[in-house]
């Protein structure tokens, strides 16, 4: 969170020892092409898309339903059903692509959910200051200090006694995680939005007559971008480990699938300690492969934004080396031919 | 900002937490439409009772858990049974208190989760910072293995952990947390039979505590190698075993409030695992409660665990006034 | 070598850019500090006074490479190259000892977690190994009242003194151990205009007590450098285009740059009053690439045929050297200042 103010300051002053090369202005490539892309984040990127494919794609070509009764309890793995089936008799891929599908959705809602509360109660805060600063960073912390899974029982244990099918699916639990999560990216965009707030393109922006929204959006907003793309991928991440939490402890949607709610049978019907392996590997490899890659696209993208965490690849570093080496050599012959002249 | 005002600061703060969670904890459960002991009374009720017998046992029901009075006395109820550890009945285990089936469970959770808390801190640590300093082969090796670790959900890793090492391998027994025949007590043999049903959860969760902090004290670290301190140090000639050392120091003190911040989401976490080793603690308590609709059992489990993780926070905070020198020697008017 | 404390010859410095293609910011750069004197060295940001100064304080640190360079001073010579395997090591002996650095930014100079007085003991024991915390103690207050500092500031944290003072304190820092030379680094360029004065006062009597032996002062301010130095140089795009007596080269600038350096400063004498402030056409090259021949060239008003094609050589008059064509054909005499009448 500091590295991204930590990494400007640097910019800025080590920014003209080293001038850019010419032909970088000249060429007027759009500015995300200057960012350097480490492979770590096309794998990490690859990571995610696969397991989208699998998740909304899969289901079309695979040709057994999630709610059809193909087997029975934990039958083996088979050339016909790859991954066996699972306690209820159903398929476990087509079990494991509609869980997939419905946990990514839920992640999705609620972290986009959790993002634009987060947001907006940060830049609130941040920019306007004062003591709607003190009120909404107030509010933060308190809810911050809650351990944020406490609640979420809580708040799922009600809504499991409702008779609202909406609020007992998908939906509704991506709704209790949503307004539950967003308080650590409310009180790291309040840090960057008041230190945005301070700059001289606001103090040029309000001379020249901007209401507060309007500044907010055009001006404010658009410095924490990259802030906001990394939280909102952290929060896809802590949103679907959220949802399958809840779904391990019983308080999934109903009559649904999820990673969490497959987890849950298999555990519930000892699939680990009778050795069905097919039942419980694939969501939780799916899970570890989702959080993982979300969280190192994050890390990835962190360094594409502050390049200071950045270190130089090491088959790099060894020939640059060894050509300033080469040169330094040379240089000291030059040298020491000169003072033999002089 | 003084070592005194920081302090007041953290506990008023601290304080209206734990009322704002107490609250929470109070109301949110009784949002739920109808009433408890209706649930409790149609299972009853499965039993098959008659509709007499049921009228009655749903008013002694009633009496028994205040829930005839107003919303502010069972509030006034609540809270000085809370106070005085008495959390009420069990609907499941009727009539055992829940205080004494938490009495039973909290050992388990404590042994699970403070060394896998306290330990994770000071390895991941120490990693993070020697994976910064070195950087090449060993950082890339330390950043990325703990960067898996960091990542996998905690019940991910519990499960293949059990899978591979208990399961398929059998070096550890399969779930539990002693073995049969055995029953808790303070005994030689019960603590070298509990000790190996320890291992493999507290392993679980030490593993990725270790790898969260690493992955944080290693971007702090290399933050800090380039501050003008650590090339003003470089400049006087002092050497690299001090300049690490200045390098913890400062990298420390972001790490222990990022331990304030974590110990809500580690004990989440650890909840989880005891579920998946079958591990007797508060999480498998709760998990039982939850599926038999044990409002009580459930109530006092969040409540719990909410003043425990508000308790660690506020101590965690206070230490880091002490720590800082920033607040702790801060004068007025030299600034 | 009478008369001269330290004379580096051909320092190259160059940084690694991401490319993999390394820039040189210090070209083959030679310069002399005459005992008991304070050298100035000034130039445009970018210009690679900073990168000399670090190369000269033997802290580079990749990405900034040393690649050759060898520093006489005193009775020792120092290989300035940073590329040798153990370097480092052996330059740390010198490092605070031999040469000493005033480093920029002194507000974060000391570990915030740091009492000064531990630094003290450290900078020490660093480089006698079994000092006594006593004796580091008893030398830094001895120093403190000879400067007529307060001594309560070794038990403080840096962080409780003000600006100014924090300076003071990291200049004796810099200069327990009598380092023969130190390397002033933009030391005033944050502070006030009394804290400014305060530190040059406390330098110049530094020198006169004869703490160090010679200054190396790096500045763009250069009101500051003509009040303070004996000698200036001048760098343009990592090289020395003059060097001479402070004085003479103020009032005689045989240089164009350093010409039109000086005339984009202000002045507050009499006839400076009527004049536009000029400042130089155009932009510092890119360092990666530079022009041929004379680097100033594609700026200069005096530009000639030889200037593009062949580098100057340094031209000495008396003790005043200066590397341009103009200067070779008008011997002695001061590059016409251009002035504006308003």
């Amino acid at each position: 969170m500091t590295n991204i103010q930590s990494s400007a300051v640097v910019a800025e002053t080590e920014g003209p020892l080293v001038p850019p090369e010419p032909g970088a202005a000249t060429k007027a490539r759009p500015a995300w092409r200057s960012l350097n892309f480490g492979p770590r984040l096309w794998v990490s990127a690859g990571l995610i898309l696969l397991i989208t494919l699998l998740a909304f794609v899969g289901p079309l070509f695979y040709p057994y339903a999630p709610d059809q009764k193909v087997g029975s309890l934990y039958d083996s793995p088979s050339a016909e059903h790859i991954l066996g089936t699972e306690n209820f008799g159903y398929d476990t891929l087509a079990v494991l692509m509609s869980s997939t599908r419905n946990s990514l959705i839920n992640g999705l809602l609620a972290g986009t959910l959790a993002v634009f509360i987060g947001v907006t109660i940060g830049i609130l805060a941040g920019y306007v200051g004062g003591w709607l600063e003190e009120l909404l960073m107030g509010f933060t912390n308190i809810v911050l200090a809650i351990p944020s899974i406490v609640i979420l029982i809580l708040i799922s244990i009600s809504l499991q006694s409702t008779d609202i099918p909406f609020l007992k699916g998908i939906v509704g639990l991506a709704l209790v995680i949503g307004i539950t999560s967003w308080p650590w990216t409310a009180r790291a965009v309040r840090a960057q939005a008041s230190s945005v707030g301070t700059r001289e393109h606001i103090d040029v922006a309000k001379l020249s007559g901007a209401r507060t929204p309007g500044i907010l959006l055009f001006d404010v907003l658009p410095y924490l971008a990259s802030y906001v793309v990394m939280a909102w991928v952290l929060q896809l991440a802590s949103a679907i480990l959220a949802e399958s939490t809840l779904s391990m402890l019983g308080l999934g949607p109903s009559g649904t699938n999820s990673l969490g709610m497959q987890l849950h049978w298999a555990l519930a019907f000892q699939a680990v300690a009778t050795g069905a392996w097919w039942a419980f590997l694939p969501p939780t490899i799916v899970l570890t492969l989702i959080s993982f890659g979300l969280l190192y696209l994050q890390s990835s993208l962190d360094e594409v934004f502050n390049p200071r965490l950045r270190r130089g690849k090491k088959k790099n570093l060894a020939a640059a080396a060894a050509r300033r080496a080469e040169n330094a050599r040379k240089l000291a012959e030059q040298n020491e031919r000169e003072e033999v002249t002089a | 900002m003084g070592l005194k005002r920081y302090l007041a600061n953290k506990t008023l703060w601290y304080l209206g937490a734990l009322a704002v969670a107490v609250v929470l904890n109070f109301l949110l459960p009784r949002l739920i439409p109808g009433n408890p002991v209706d649930v409790l009374v149609s299972k009853l009720g499965q039993g098959g009772m008659s509709s007499e017998a049921q009228k009655q046992t749903y008013e002694a029901f009633l009496r028994e858990f205040g829930l005839d009075k107003s919303l502010w006395d069972q509030f006034v109820l609540y809270i000085t049974g809370a106070l005085h550890g008495n959390f009420g009945a069990s609907f499941s285990f009727y009539p055992t208190p829940v205080s004494s089936l938490i009495e039973q469970s909290v050992p388990y959770t404590l042994a699970l989760q403070l060394p896998a808390i306290i330990l994770g801190w000071i390895i991941g640590n120490v990693l993070g910072a020697v994976a910064a300093y070195k950087g090449g082969s060993w950082d890339k090796s330390v950043f990325t293995t703990s960067l898996v670790f960091s990542s996998i959900p905690y019940y991910c890793l519990s499960i293949v952990l059990l899978f591979v090492f208990a399961v398929t391998l059998g070096w550890f027994p399969v779930g539990g947390a002693y073995s049969l025949g055995m029953s808790p007590e303070w005994s030689w043999d019960f603590f070298s039979d509990a000790l190996t049903y320890w291992w493999l959860p507290f392993i679980s969760l030490l593993l990725i505590n270790i790898g969260g902090q690493a992955v944080g004290m290693r971007s702090m670290a290399i933050y800090e190698l380039g501050s003008d301190y650590v090339n003003y140090s470089r400049s006087l000639g002092i050497g690299d075993g001090k300049m690490t050392r200045y390098i913890f120091n400062n990298a420390m003190l972001p790490q222990i409030t990022g331990l304030a911040l974590s110990i809500g989401t580690m004990v989440g976490g650890a909840l989880i695992t005891e579920l998946v080793f079958n591990y007797p603690g508060m999480g498998s308590l709760l998990f039982g409660a939850i599926s038999s609709s044990d409002y009580p059992v459930v109530q006092a489990v969040t409540l719990i665990i909410t003043v425990a993780v508000l308790v660690a926070n506020y101590l965690v905070e206070i230490l880091y006034g002490f720590i800082d020198p920033r607040i702790r020697a801060a004068k007025s008017g030299e600034k | 070598m009478s008369g001269v404390l330290m004379r580096a010859t051909n320092v190259t410095a160059v940084y690694a850019a991401d490319s993999g293609k390394d820039v040189p910011a210090v070209d083959n750069v030679t310069l002399e500090v005459p005992d008991g004197q304070i050298l100035g060295l000034a130039g445009e940001s970018g210009c690679g006074k900073s990168t000399l100064g670090n190369a000269l304080a033997m802290i580079a640190n990749p990405p900034l490479y040393v690649v050759a360079g060898k520093m006489e001073i005193g009775e020792e010579t120092i290989d300035l190259s940073t590329l040798a395997k153990g370097a480092n090591e052996v330059h740390r002996g010198y490092r605070g000892a031999t040469v000493s650095l005033l480093p920029q930014g002194a507000m974060n100079a000391v570990s915030p977690t740091l009492r000064i007085r531990n630094l003290v003991v450290d900078v020490m024991r660093a480089h006698k190994r079994d000092t006594t915390k006593e004796e580091a103690l008893d030398r830094a207050t001895d120093r403190l009242k000879m400067l007529e500092m307060p001594t309560r500031v070794l038990d403080q944290y840096a962080h409780q003194l003000s600006g100014g003072m924090k300076q003071r304190m990291v200049t004796v820092v810099s200069t327990l151990l009598n380092p023969q030379l130190l390397i002033a680094d933009e030391p005033t360029s944050a502070l006030d205009v009394s804290s400014q004065k305060a530190l040059i006062e406390m330098l110049l009597a530094m020198v006169e007590k004869k703490i160090m032996r010679g200054v190396i002062f790096i500045t763009h301010d250069l009101p500051v450098l003509s009040m303070v130095t004996d000698r200036l140089a001048i760098m343009y795009a990592g090289k020395i285009v003059e060097n001479g007596p402070t004085e003479e080269l103020v009032n005689n600038a045989r240089h164009p740059y350093t010409s039109a350096l000086l005339s984009s400063v202000l002045d507050p004498t009499e006839e400076t009053r009527t004049k536009h402030v000029l400042g130089i056409p155009g932009s510092p090259p890119n360092l990666g690439n530079p022009p041929s021949g004379c680097r100033f060239h594609p700026r200069c008003k005096f530009a000639m045929d030889e200037c593009s094609a062949t580098e100057p050589s340094f031209l000495y008059e008396r003790d005043h050297a200066v590397a341009c064509w103009w200067a070779n054909k008008h011997a002695f005499e001061t590059v016409p200042m251009e002035v504006n009448q308003a």
